[in-house]
């Protein structure tokens, strides 16, 4: 993830379908054939910080907006449209600590199984290297 | 694994998994409805038969596997 990110701040629209303010990652820093590697850095004005920390439904919605991330530039490699996805379940969902304003995450998403239209995946949230957040997640992707 | 010891680890490993009595896991049973499986948790079957049996089963495949026995005979010649 050190290298020079795939996509970053305005550029991550051509792979998620959600726009400000409600975009929850800034930067795509790379991929595999089942994983993805994504960031977003927590601003003031993000609608999910309250007290200078950004929340749990900001942080579930970091992580299904990761996979989103995936699934677009899966897309974009095949020339399709970029797919809307719904977050179907959240399982297994930890959290150690709560970002602060201005720190960085940086998430791991792994694609565990896919059938039909429903992504199954685990996602790894850190912050500075450290794990602040995973949790398991699927998502349903509109055809 | 011989088929009969590998049949009996699915059954016990689904009936875990998706809490339902072993007994109703019979050959003939279709899946989707004795393990209680809608479009979402189906992939919570398909993940568990890669992770248990390191057998993955692609999405084309899984709408053709609509008994047990048909499951047993797909992970046995997997395995094979």
């Amino acid at each position: 993830m050190d290298k020079n990110p795939l996509y970053k701040g305005e550029g991550i629209k051509e792979l998620i379908p959600q726009r400000a303010p409600i975009m929850m990652v800034d930067t795509f820093y790379d991929a595999t054939s089942d994983e993805g590697f994504t960031g977003l850095t927590v601003s003031e004005e993000n609608i999910f910080c309250k007290d200078g920390l950004f929340t749990e439904p900001g942080v579930i919605e970091h992580i299904a907006q990761s996979a989103s991330a995936f699934a677009g530039y899966n897309a974009k490699a095949n020339n399709l449209p970029t797919p809307i996805g719904f977050i179907g379940e959240v399982k297994k969902f930890k959290i150690a600590k709560l970002p602060k304003v201005n720190d960085t995450l940086k998430t791991n998403i792994k694609i565990i199984s896919e059938v039909m239209n429903v992504s199954l995946l685990t996602a790894e949230t850190k912050v500075n290297g450290e794990l602040i957040a995973s949790c398991q997640m699927k998502i349903f992707i509109k055809e | 694994m011989e088929k009969q010891e590998l049949i009996a680890k699915i059954n016990e490993v689904l009936a875990e998994e998706f809490e339902v009595e072993i007994e109703d896991i019979t050959p003939e049973a279709n899946i989707k409805s004795t393990l209680m499986l809608d479009s979402l948790s189906l992939v919570d079957m398909v993940a568990l038969i890669e992770s248990e049996f390191g057998v993955k089963i692609k999405g084309t495949e899984v709408s053709s596997i609509l008994t047990f026995e048909a499951l047993y005979d797909f992970i046995y010649e997997r395995l094979a």
